[in-house]
């Protein structure tokens, strides 16, 4: 015993033994070493636990309010896909004052989205929204155990079950919006799209813009890559400063990343921006840059849902999002106004006129090739 | 030709942040500690490089002073996670991996953290702009490819043959190999093992925060949660990829960024191949070229990952 002992003791120690006072010293050592570790692993739970983004509650809660709660892979303030929702949420809350309860949870991993969910439900909440397709099969499973409790997800259009709603941005209207725009605006003809992945609404955009761009100028070239990911900025920016020494003047993008490669676009005097959320023209290379953008209107879609609850419909309902039920709003960027022409008003102007009209207008968006 | 001057012209600047990162992990690796915490300090330093231009201009132009002292400071916090990473793992000498995937954590979480607090939401800044060098970048082609970039650029490339001089040719750098190939030799020559890995963490967290910076400051010129990305982790391959060598070491790190590029390119040429097989290219081909290269693996650090206690003899 005494020689295991001395194998883990320092010389230090080894010599304080002779004088009888190596069990004190190994204690404190060990101590000291189980405190530390203690605190490493306190301070990197912490980092973690902060990690995963804060929760608050937005308004008191009441009788006769629904409590909803919103679970996203990034954060409230991305600058895109996220802090539409967020917003929408927040415009539903002033739209139906003091019927909502919200709270939500920042940075969540599907793996980690099902914790969540199941504090949330344990916490009596109404509607969970999990914004993302990614998320479908959480939803899938909780929906079927806790069948008195809403969920929604989305993009998508499946119908995963009766407690459950999808709401699926028919992104092709906003992509034919931006490829006018681009057709037109273009002077090299060479134009260049920075996706995140071939799927979901990025999709719908990416052959709406492609049918914008070659309904006003069939003589363009679409430069479509994907990055393969919806949060990687350096290498959106990477991709967009590649089609731009292609040639490229004129570039969209879909999704939060798409924020890198507005700022790309910011490093060249000559080259413009579509965005696809409304929040890019709040940013100093968006004010630079973006000529004009469409942007998800989550308020409609959160009141819609908050409205089939008060029907007593729990799910089984897919909710398009579309022009003609106000799903997207547009507007131009006023300090880039002086590239906007008529030409390219009036193209803009007649295209929504037709979209608000009716939807399904571009129903043949799926046949387009990238 | 043009097409290729231009990918030539972008492999150059994309593959520095690798660069720096791996270079700074060669010399931990090389005292004998890999460290997989790559990616939590380059969060911090591209966080903390670009807080100081935004702290002082609000997201708007700045004098270029503030964006070097960002990158400074950048490094300043690397280095500091290096020692903090070499307390966990020389001192009280607890698993390697472990402890490298929880410095990971530890530094993306603080500093989205951090930067929720100081900051907000994703936000740019102007960064570091370009430095042309005179003359030599009105040289056709060359010009273009090499002389055009900011100069955080020219001095990560530059380090390169410093990096190898200081491994290769200077005491410390001698004593850096010989506490990763045989600690208990070094240490009965009279070499502080845990010195010397202490040493070789701080410089290597002073150049993956660099790293880090360099995206924040001098590439993308924005933060955001995510910017790493990854490449932390990619840097630590490479260290694999290149035998512990910097020129290969640098060469590993401009094949990945020059893949990268071309994939960017040829996405857009319409080939008629799933885009996903793109973006996996450069993956594909460092796993490639690693196996096809790892059967002579005679620089690999002996001692690699073996915390060293001088109580036991082992």
């Amino acid at each position: 015993m005494k020689v295991g002992l001395r194998l883990i003791l320092s010389p230090e120690s080894m010599i304080k033994e002779e004088a009888g006072e190596t069990r004190p010293v190994f204690l404190a050592q060990c101590f000291m070493k189980k405190l530390f570790l203690a605190l490493t692993v306190l301070v990197l739970s912490c980092s973690v636990v902060f990690a995963g983004g804060s929760t608050e509650a937005a308004s008191g809660e009441d009788d006769g309010q629904y409590k909803v709660a919103l679970i996203i892979e990034n954060t409230i303030d991305d600058r895109g896909w996220c802090q539409s929702m967020h917003e929408g949420i927040l415009g539903a809350m002033e739209q139906l004052p003091g019927k909502i309860l919200y709270e939500y949870s920042e940075r969540m991993t599907t793996v980690d989205s099902e914790s969540i969910a199941r504090q949330y439900i344990a916490d009596g909440f109404d509607l969970i929204i999990a914004h993302g397709a990614q998320y479908k099969n959480m939803v899938s499973d909780l929906a079927a155990e806790f069948p008195d409790v809403s969920f929604a997800f989305g993009t998508s259009s499946d119908i995963v079950g009766d407690n459950v709603f999808t709401y699926m941005p028919e992104s092709e209207e906003t992509g034919y919006l931006s490829g006018i725009m681009a057709g037109l605006l273009t002077k090299t003809n060479n134009i260049g799209f920075v996706g995140p992945v071939d799927s979901g609404d990025a999709a719908r955009y990416a052959r709406g813009f492609i049918l914008g761009v070659q309904d006003v100028n069939p003589e363009a070239s679409i430069n479509v890559a994907f990055t393969g990911s919806f949060s990687d900025y350096v290498r959106s920016g990477e991709l967009a400063t590649t089609q731009i020494m292609a040639g490229a003047d004129v570039l969209t993008g879909a999704s939060q990343q798409a924020i890198g490669a507005l700022r790309a676009c910011a490093e060249y005097p000559d080259v413009l921006w579509l965005g696809q959320d409304l929040a890019q023209l709040d940013t100093p290379e968006g004010q630079a840059k973006c000529v004009a953008a469409s942007a998800y209107n989550y308020t409609a879609v959160v009141v819609g849902l908050i409205n089939s609850l008060d029907e007593g419909v729990k799910g089984g309902v897919c909710i398009p999002m579309n022009f003609n039920n106000d799903g997207f709003v547009f507007d131009y960027n006023p300090a880039l106004s002086s590239v906007v022409t008529d030409e390219i008003r009036a193209k803009v102007d007649e295209a929504l006129s037709a979209f608000k009209a009716a939807p399904g207008v571009l129903s043949n968006w799926a046949d387009v090739q990238l | 030709m043009n097409i290729i001057i231009n990918i030539l012209a972008m492999t150059v600047p994309f593959s520095v942040a690798l660069l720096l990162a791996s270079i700074g992990e060669m010399f931990n690796q090389r005292s004998g500690v890999f460290n997989l915490g790559c990616e939590g300090i380059m969060a911090m330093g591209a966080f903390i490089g670009m807080l100081i231009p935004f702290s002082i201009g609000g997201g708007g132009a700045v004098a270029a002073g503030w964006n070097y002292l960002g990158l400074l400071l950048a490094a300043v916090i690397g280095a500091l996670m290096g020692l903090f990473f070499g307390l966990i793992v020389v001192t009280f000498r607890a698993p390697q991996g472990i402890a490298g995937i929880g410095l990971q954590m530890f530094g993306v979480g603080t500093a989205g953290t951090l930067f929720r607090h100081f900051v907000g939401g994703t936000q740019s800044i102007p960064g570091l702009s370009s430095n042309p060098i005179p003359l030599l970048s009105d040289i056709p082609v060359i010009g273009e490819i090499l002389f055009s970039h900011n100069i955080v650029v020219y001095l990560a490339f530059l380090f390169v043959p410093v990096a190898w001089y200081i491994l290769m040719k200077t005491s410390w750098g001698l004593e850096v190999r010989a506490v990763g190939t045989y600690p208990r030799a070094a240490d009965s020559m009279g070499i502080n093992v845990n010195r010397i890995r202490y040493e070789a963490l701080a410089l290597g967290g002073a150049l993956a925060g660099l790293a880090g910076a360099y995206l924040s400051v001098c590439q993308i010129k924005m933060f955001s949660d995510d910017l790493i990305a990854g490449r932390g982790f990619i840097a630590v391959a490479l260290v694999y990829f290149g035998h512990w060598k910097p020129v290969r070491i640098m060469l590993g790190a401009l094949l990945f960024s020059f893949t990268q590029t071309i994939q960017y390119n040829v996405q857009g040429l319409g080939i008629n191949i799933p885009y996903e097989f793109f973006v996996m290219l450069p993956y594909v081909v460092v796993i490639v070229v690693l196996a096809f290269t790892s059967r002579n693996q005679t620089t690999s650090p002996a001692a690699l990952g073996k915390p060293f206690n001088r109580e036991i003899r082992t």
